[in-house]
Parts: C-alpha cells; structure tokens; sequence
C-alpha cells in the first residue's frame, strides 16, 4: 500500500475526528470543563440519524451513493444531539455549584446515561445503516486510491460544515461573542455579552458537529453504544495536540492525529515493529508527549497557568 | 469514648447522617442474617459477594488516598487493579505463557512491584500536569496497558485470559487443606431447610480472612497515615497546592508518594481477585471498573475512609442487584443486565454531584486524633466537627 492510500484513508478518519473535536473545544472553553460526555452525544447523533433514515427513508435522488432522504437524517441526528446536550445542560450541568472537576465527573455519569438508554432502545450489537455497500471508485483506483463514494461525501459534508462553523466565528456577531467568552469569560461577561445565551449556542453548536461526526462514523464503520466512547480519547488527543478552547487548533490536531491514527502501517514499512492495533495508543503518547513539551497545544495562546 | 464502653454517648456523638448510615447497616445485616440462616442466600455465594465488596472498599481506600488525601484525578484505577491481578495470575496460573504454578507469595510480590514501577513510570510525566490534564492523561495510558494486554498474547494470552489459578492458600502448609479438611456442617433451623456448609464455603471462609487481612491493615496504614503530618500536607496540596510549595515542600514528590501508595493497595486489590475469581481476562482492565471504584469514592465522601468502605458495599449491591432484576420475570428483556447497571451507576453520578457532592460519610473526626477533640465541641455537630470548631472544610 502507498502513502497515497493511507492518506486518502487518512482524510475520511481526520474529517471525523475533527468534527468530533471542534465540539470538544468549543465545550471546553466556553463550559469550562472536559466533558467526557462527548464521545457518547456522537453516539446519540449517529443512532438519532438512524431511526430518521428509517422513517424518511431513502427519499429523493442519489448524492455520491447516499439518497438525500440520508442528508435529510443527518440534518434531524445533528438537531437530536443538539437538543439533548441543551436539555443535559438546562437539567445537569446548570443547577450545579460544583468547580470544573467535579463537573468533569458528572459528565461521565451523563455518559453513561446516555449510552445505557441507547443500549436498551437498540442493543449492544453493531448495526448498519441501510445504504449499502459500494465498491471503490474506479477512477481513484489507478493512483493507488481505495475509496468509496460515501468517503468522498464524509470528507466533503465535513468540509462544508467547518467552513460554515469557520464563517460563522468569523463574520457573525455570535461568533465574535463565542471567541470573545472562550478568550475570557469574565471580561466578555464584563463588557455586556449574555455569557448565558453564548453558553448554550456552543452546548448547540458542539453538540451538533458531534452529532454528524457520530453519523459520518456509523457511515464510516458501523453503529455501536460504544463507538463513541472508544474514540473519545483520540478526540482527546486531537484537541490537547491541536490547543484546548482553539477551535482552529482543534481542526488542525483533529487532522493530524487522524492522519497518525490511519498511516500507523507505514511505522511498519519504515521498520519500526509496532502493530495497527497500537494506532491509539499512539495517539495517546502523542498527547502525553505535547501535556509534557508544549500544554498549550500547536495552536493554543499561552494560558493563564488555572486555566478554564 | 469507645462504642462498647460508653454505647450511648457514642452514638450521640455521631452526626446525623452517621447515625442514619449506622442504623440503615444494621437493618441490612440483620436481614441478611436472616436469609442466610433460612438458606434463601447460599452462605458460599455470600462470602464471595463479600469478598468482591471488600475487593472494591479496597480499591476505593487506594483511589482515596490519591484523590481523596491529595486530589490526584487518577483514571487508570482499572489499569493498576489489573497490573495487579495479571502480576498474581501470571506468576500462578496453569496456563500462564510465563509458567507460572509458583506459589502465590510469589505472585502478590510481583504484582506489586509492576504496580509500583508502573505507578512511577507514570507517574513521573503526569503528575505535573493540571487536574483534567492528569484525568485524560492517565485514561489514556491506561488504555495503553490494556491494548497491551489485549494484543501481547505470548506474554499475557490476550483476549483468552489466565486460567487455572490457585486459591491463594493452596500450598500453605495448614491453611492450604482446610477445605478438604473441614467437615461439611449442616444447620437446620427451618425444618425442610437445611443450610449447608461445605468445602465452598470454607474456601470461601478462607478468602474472606486473607481480604480482612488486607483490608484491615491497608485501613490502619491510612488511617495512620491520614492523621499525620504527611497527611495533612497532602490535604493542603489538595486545597492549595500554591501553598504547600510556598511552605517551601516539594510538592511532586509528595503526589508522588501518595500515587505510588495508592496504586499498590489497586493492585492488592487485583492480587486478591485473582485468588478470588481464578480467572482473569483483559476485561477486568476495562474503564468501567475505574468508574465503579470513582462512583465508591464519592458516594463514600471524598478523603473519608470509611466512607470508601461504604462506597465499596454499595457499587456491589448495584453490580449483583441489577443482576439480580434481569432473572425477575415481570422486568422486560431490555431493561435487565448490563444497560440497567450503566444506567443507575450513571444516574448515581449526577445525583450525588448534584444533592451532596461531599458524599455520604464526608471525613469528619477521622482526620483528627480524638484526643484532640475537646469538649467544648457541640454535642452533635452536624456539619461536622472540623466546621464546628471553625476549622472550615477542607474541599
């Protein structure tokens, strides 16, 4: 296999992760705290976007494999994570008077609610959705390129919604609140922003990328009530690598560390003996390594030393 | 004032939440006592429901004295109780890939000196890292050891597990054929329902004394230790690590010591289950079992040890009690079993974080000698004798 390959695999696994881990990001520098729930809202998003493709079916033409009728679930698991990271804030997080640690521990138990509920709807077994399986494309094949239409349509639905995400921090006026409270919540606070209201535009906004990243891995893999919770820690990865609270950063970390965790086989052909199986164990070194040399990631500014 | 002495002014003396907690396992072990003697709990079965309860106060004592002395978040119990039990199954399982069938002294030393090295090995990059910092760190490298665990099988028979391992007293000289020595006694006390006690049960008897053993003396190490100066710089590393290092200690070696320290009794722990299950697979390394011993810790009341005791018992009775609900009939097929446990240890999380984040037992007297109560502390504080005497929390 080539270099090419791995990259091109690279890519699809990255466009995940980086979905994933904007959220993340976003969560921890504007919720103040490391919300090991994540992992599990990809997993709502992505069963949400099942029972919606079982229901609107695979209505309307056929886009790089994928009827619309699966955009069209996508769209409802994205507003199904949304909503129930709000309602999880509005019931858990917001009648707590507890530091960041001790809401880092309610997050695990807010995990595991969510997981158990999603067992007990769809059982522990992996399901997939009902889209198929399609052979790679033909014209990539010559170059050495192994991929699917459906990859193509994760790497570009991914880069559609960064960019949106990208034009929104930018040139809206809630963008500018959200960079303003994750630089510093009491000065944004301080100069008159509803701290409040751009709290839970990020719950929403967080959520619902992690909502479609869980979609896009369902699509990239198959369904199960870990999935999520296993790609948690490399999500993790990513935005300790890429800089906690920098959006940007998180996209930059989400990309090379799934870029690590697909080209691992390549370690391999350069010699060094360690297996596939190890792909997240190295993505975790890698983030121990940067907590060690830089905390404050490639991307992240020189925090204060308490941070969020 | 000792609870046999002076039996009343004990019990005054005791908040009301300790009177409560006292009253509520009183009530239990009588009930229990009463099934037990009705033969409708097997008296082996009980034991080894015991011995996983201890099993896991004493992981919480372990998780207390790292989180609960000196606010280290430590994500990797599951790692250490694993290191553990692999250290105790490798050095005496039948189908170990190392040997193994050593006597198991063997196997507890080498179980603990894997946790101890392990424990500075990590240790040495993590412990300078901030609080949240610390819990990803360390989750993650736990899941490096059980990836390790998981795909070495020349070393550790990957996802097969060990089997074939001893009880912990089978080559000791006397202990060793207790079992088979004791006679099979038959107790009738309900007619047409005899409770029998066989060589289960004495086995069983046998673990439950060798987890006395380590439960009592890791519960007077902390207690000892909880009580003294180096206990009371932990707590202040835990309040305040500024402070500690502005009174000039070297605060990284001190979490250092309390890392290592905990990580040993985890891997006791381990050790223990070895002996006690007989079978160990890469699941015991799972992140669930961290969770278990965290919800123990802060049901328990963080930094209070017999608050881990209680935790340990309570994380038991929700683990066998859902699967207890799965054989009711009227419960329906996808309620049972494993979701449902997730689902009330995850509600039981939220819960007390939300209605009484310092726990049920939070430590009180029990960072303080008695002897330096006085008496002209309120006659039953309930906020806490510290609280009382203006001494503020410590959290």
């Amino acid at each position: 296999m080539s270099i090419i390959e791995y990259a091109a695999n690279g890519l699809v696994y990255s466009s995940i992760i980086v979905l994933g881990s904007i959220g993340l990001s976003l969560i921890y520098s504007i919720a103040g705290f490391a919300n090991f729930a994540h992992g599990d809202t990809m997993t709502v998003g992505a069963y949400a976007t099942l029972v919606a493709f079982g229901v609107v079916g695979g209505v309307g033409f056929s886009v790089l494999g994928l009827p619309m009728g699966f955009f069209l679930a996508m769209l409802i698991g994205i507003a199904v994570a949304a909503v129930v990271a709000v309602v999880t804030e509005k019931i858990v997080y917001e009648p707590l008077d507890i530091g960041s640690i001790g809401l880092l521990i309610t997050s695990i138990g807010v995990a595991f609610v969510y997981r158990a509920l999603i067992r007990m709807g769809f059982g522990a077994d992996a399901i997939q959705y009902d889209v198929g399986t399609l052979r790679p494309i033909e014209a990539l094949l010559p170059y050495g390129i192994r991929m699917t239409q459906h990859d193509v349509a994760i790497v570009i639905s991914a880069a559609v919604l960064v960019t949106g995400l990208h034009v929104l921090l930018q040139h809206t006026d809630l963008g500018r609140k959200m960079r303003a409270m994750a630089d510093n919540p009491d000065l944004a606070r301080a100069s008159g922003i509803r701290t409040y209201r751009i709290k839970l535009w990020s719950w929403i906004i967080g959520a619902g990328l992690a909502g479609s990243g869980g979609a896009f891995l369902g699509l990239f893999n198959f369904l199960e009530p870990r999935m999520g919770f296993n790609v948690l820690l490399v999500i993790f990865a990513a935005v300790i690598l890429g800089g906690i609270g920098s959006v940007y950063g998180a996209m930059l970390g989400g990309f090379l560390i799934g870029m690590v965790v697909e080209m691992m086989p390549l370690f391999t052909d350069l010699g060094i003996p360690i297996g596939i199986e190890y792909a997240e164990a190295v993505a975790f070194l890698i983030m121990v390594a940067v907590l060690l040399m830089r905390p404050t990631g490639i991307a992240g500014d020189a925090i204060d030393g308490e941070g969020v | 004032m000792g609870a046999l002495t002076d039996p009343r002014g004990y019990w005054d003396d005791l908040t009301i939440t300790e009177q409560g907690v006292t009253a509520a396992i009183g009530l239990i072990v009588l009930s229990l006592v009463l099934l037990l003697l009705t033969g409708a709990l097997g008296a082996s079965y009980f034991l080894f429901l015991f011995g996983l309860a201890g099993m896991y106060a004493l992981l919480s004592f372990g998780l207390n004295s790292q989180w609960g002395f000196t606010g280290l978040i430590n994500f990797s119990v599951a790692a250490f109780f694993g290191l553990g039990a692999y250290g105790a199954a490798l050095m005496t399982a039948s189908n170990s890939p190392l040997g193994g069938e050593f006597n198991p002294v063997f196997g507890l030393l080498v179980g603990l000196v894997l946790a101890a090295v392990i424990a500075v090995a990590i240790g040495i990059p993590t412990l300078r890292l901030r609080a949240d910092y610390l819990a990803i760190a360390t989750l993650g490298l736990a899941e490096v050891i059980r990836l390790f665990t998981i795909n070495e099988r020349q070393l550790t028979n990957g996802s097969a597990g060990l089997r074939g391992i001893p009880t912990f007293f089978e080559e000791w000289p006397v202990l060793g054929t207790v079992p088979d020595v004791m006679p099979a006694i038959e107790i009738e006390l309900l007619p047409g329902s005899p409770v029998v006690l066989g060589l289960s049960f004495w086995q069983q008897l046998l673990n439950v004394a060798l987890l006395l053993v380590f439960l009592g003396g890791t519960f007077a190490i902390l207690r000892r230790a909880q009580r003294s100066p180096w206990g009371r710089l932990l707590r202040t590393i835990r309040s305040d690590e500024d402070l500690a290092k502005a009174l000039g200690k070297n605060t990284y070696s001190y979490k250092m010591q309390s890392f290592v320290l905990g990580s040993l009794i985890m891997a006791l722990a381990g050790v223990f289950f070895a002996h006690l299950n007989l079978v160990v697979t890469p699941d015991q390394l799972d992140p669930i079992t961290t969770f278990y011993v965290w919800v123990a810790v802060i049901l328990g009341g963080s930094g209070s040890n017999r608050g881990a005791l209680l935790g340990g018992f309570v994380v038991v009775a929700i683990r066998e009690g859902s699967r207890f609900v799965n054989e009711i009939s009227v419960i329906p097929d996808f309620l049972g079993g494993a979701p449902l446990r997730l689902l009330a240890i995850g509600l039981l999380i939220i819960l007390v974080m939300r209605f009484r984040p310092q726990g049920i037992l939070p430590p009180q007297r029990e960072l303080i000698w008695p002897s330096a109560i006085d008496d002209a502390a309120p006659s039953r504080p309930d906020r806490g004798v510290r609280d009382s005497k203006g001494g503020g929390t410590d959290d």
